[in-house]
């Protein structure tokens, strides 16, 4: 298969994700996913994280198992990722791994350290370019599941269409 | 004659114009580097960012969720005649625009302890993000002219401003320079970056020649010494998104001003991510004619 057929070629992929659907992913391949994505980032990602680390999981209303969570914020002005390397994010990934998020979502390189723990759990990262404005035809529906408070920093669930990416580290191996 | 009124409405489409539409020579550009990038991954990355700029342009919509912090440089002609409370109107001109873009709702509410822990929450309405106090700057003529950026947040983690010690040579600032920005393209994660440079005699002052060398610099008409920095970050292949490739940076905006003697120079760098700078210009006669550009 040439480059450009790989290009091309986009997986799809339903939410909730599955482990065989992580297992066949590999470095540099596009997919389009679609279902109740969930959108959080620096505010919201480190509490959920604390939550599942101090056993009150259960407190999360909705399923991790399988999910994708898209570092962005969610307002009137779209959706876009945030940069994912920042503290707060990346330190919240091998916990989210744990408990059954098997993409993460955003942009920008990761650690040594969270690439081993997302090959650990069978989770990747995938990046995706800031197209506020072609994601906004991709958005079906949104509502806030936790954290209102935080307002535009809030945990959304956003029910997505053919939502593009690429997957830059899976399986230990990284595009950068 | 001019009024505040129009000065405001001026500013809000100017705004709202930075913040949803590419320049004709970041299109340019944009195209020029779609036909020439090798990588296939790359090339999907940049082939999108255009048809995202052509989408948020017919839409007047955001071109990125990050709307961006507003800086503004305000030109004032020697011979205009403003009315009272000018600045002012330019003030309420940017509220204006972030409520109709719409900008992200992302300023932070409460004391100066509350905002800095982000533990108030954040105010709903997006024309609470102030601007940063606005850079004046007296011109010839009988115009006011006033340039909106929109800075969003990805390359301020990149951006630095620091001393150099030159030892009398232009090299040794702006290949340092380079350096710097060849290392941070690599994590900004939206690239192709444009690189924008100011050097200065303090922190203050190299910060705001990197901001003017944003409202003015043009991916067409680049410097011996802007196509160097531009070359030295690209040969990282980095790549659109950090996909590898060919396209890191697209160009360089560098602006030097006054130097004191001194063996130290400032300089303030900042990668500028792929839907930037987002700028746009209005400018005011004093008959209350617009132009907006």
């Amino acid at each position: 298969m040439s480059e450009d057929e790989t290009v091309r070629r986009s997986i799809q992929l339903q939410i909730p994700l599955q482990d065989s659907d992580i297992s066949k992913l590999k470095v540099g391949d596009h997919i389009e996913v679609s279902g109740a994505i969930l959108c959080g980032r620096d505010a919201v990602l480190p509490k959920l994280a604390l939550l599942l680390e101090s056993g009150n999981g259960d407190s999360i209303p909705v399923p991790l198992v399988g999910a994708l969570i898209f570092h962005t914020a969610v307002s009137p002005a779209g959706i876009g990722p945030t940069t994912s390397n920042k503290l707060d994010i990346e330190g919240s990934i091998p916990t989210l791994s744990k408990a059954g998020v098997k993409i993460h979502l955003g942009k920008g390189s990761l650690g040594a350290e969270t690439v081993t723990s997302l090959k650990a759990e069978n989770s990747v990262f995938a990046i995706t370019p800031p197209i506020t404005a072609l994601f906004a035809e991709k958005m079906l529906s949104q509502r806030v599941v936790m954290y209102p408070e935080e307002g535009m920093e809030a945990l959304y669930e956003v029910e997505v269409k053919g939502l593009p990416a690429i997957v830059a580290i899976a399986h230990g191996e990284t595009i950068y | 004659m001019l009024n505040c009124q129009n000065i405001c409405d001026g500013v809000s489409e100017c705004l709202v114009k930075a913040g949803s539409s590419y320049r004709p020579d970041q299109l340019e550009a944009f195209s020029a580097a779609i036909e020439k990038e090798t990588h296939p991954n790359a090339r999907w990355a940049l082939e999108r960012l255009l048809e995202n700029a052509q989408a948020a342009n017919k839409n007047h919509s955001p071109l990125c969720d990050d709307t961006g912090i507003p800086h503004l440089f305000a030109e004032i002609g020697d011979e205009i005649v403003l009315p009272a409370a000018w600045l002012t109107a330019i003030h309420a001109g940017v509220a204006q625009g972030l409520r109709t873009l719409p900008g992200r709702p992302m300023a932070v509410q409460g004391n100066d302890i509350e905002r800095v822990e982000q533990s108030k929450g954040l105010y709903d309405d997006p024309g609470e993000i102030l601007p940063v106090p606005v850079v004046c700057k007296p011109v010839p003529g009988s115009q006011l002219s006033v340039t909106v950026l929109l800075q969003g947040g990805g390359p301020e983690i990149r951006a630095k401003t620091h001393r150099v010690f030159h030892k009398r040579s232009i090299d040794n600032v702006l290949g340092q320079s380079a350096e710097w920005m060849a290392e941070e393209v690599r994590n900004l994660g939206c690239t192709p970056a444009i690189l924008a440079i100011g050097v200065g005699r303090s922190h203050a002052e190299a910060s705001i020649r990197m901001l003017e060398a944003m409202s003015t610099g043009d991916l067409r008409k680049q410097s011996e010494w802007e196509q160097k920095i531009t070359a030295i970050v690209n040969a990282e292949k980095a790549g659109a998104l950090g996909l590898g490739g060919d396209a890191s940076a697209l160009g360089t905006f560098l602006n030097i001003g006054p130097l004191r003697a001194s063996g130290i120079r400032v300089v303030c760098a900042r990668p500028c991510c792929c839907v930037e700078p987002r700028r746009s210009t209005v400018a005011f006669s004093s008959n209350g004619s617009m132009a907006l550009g």
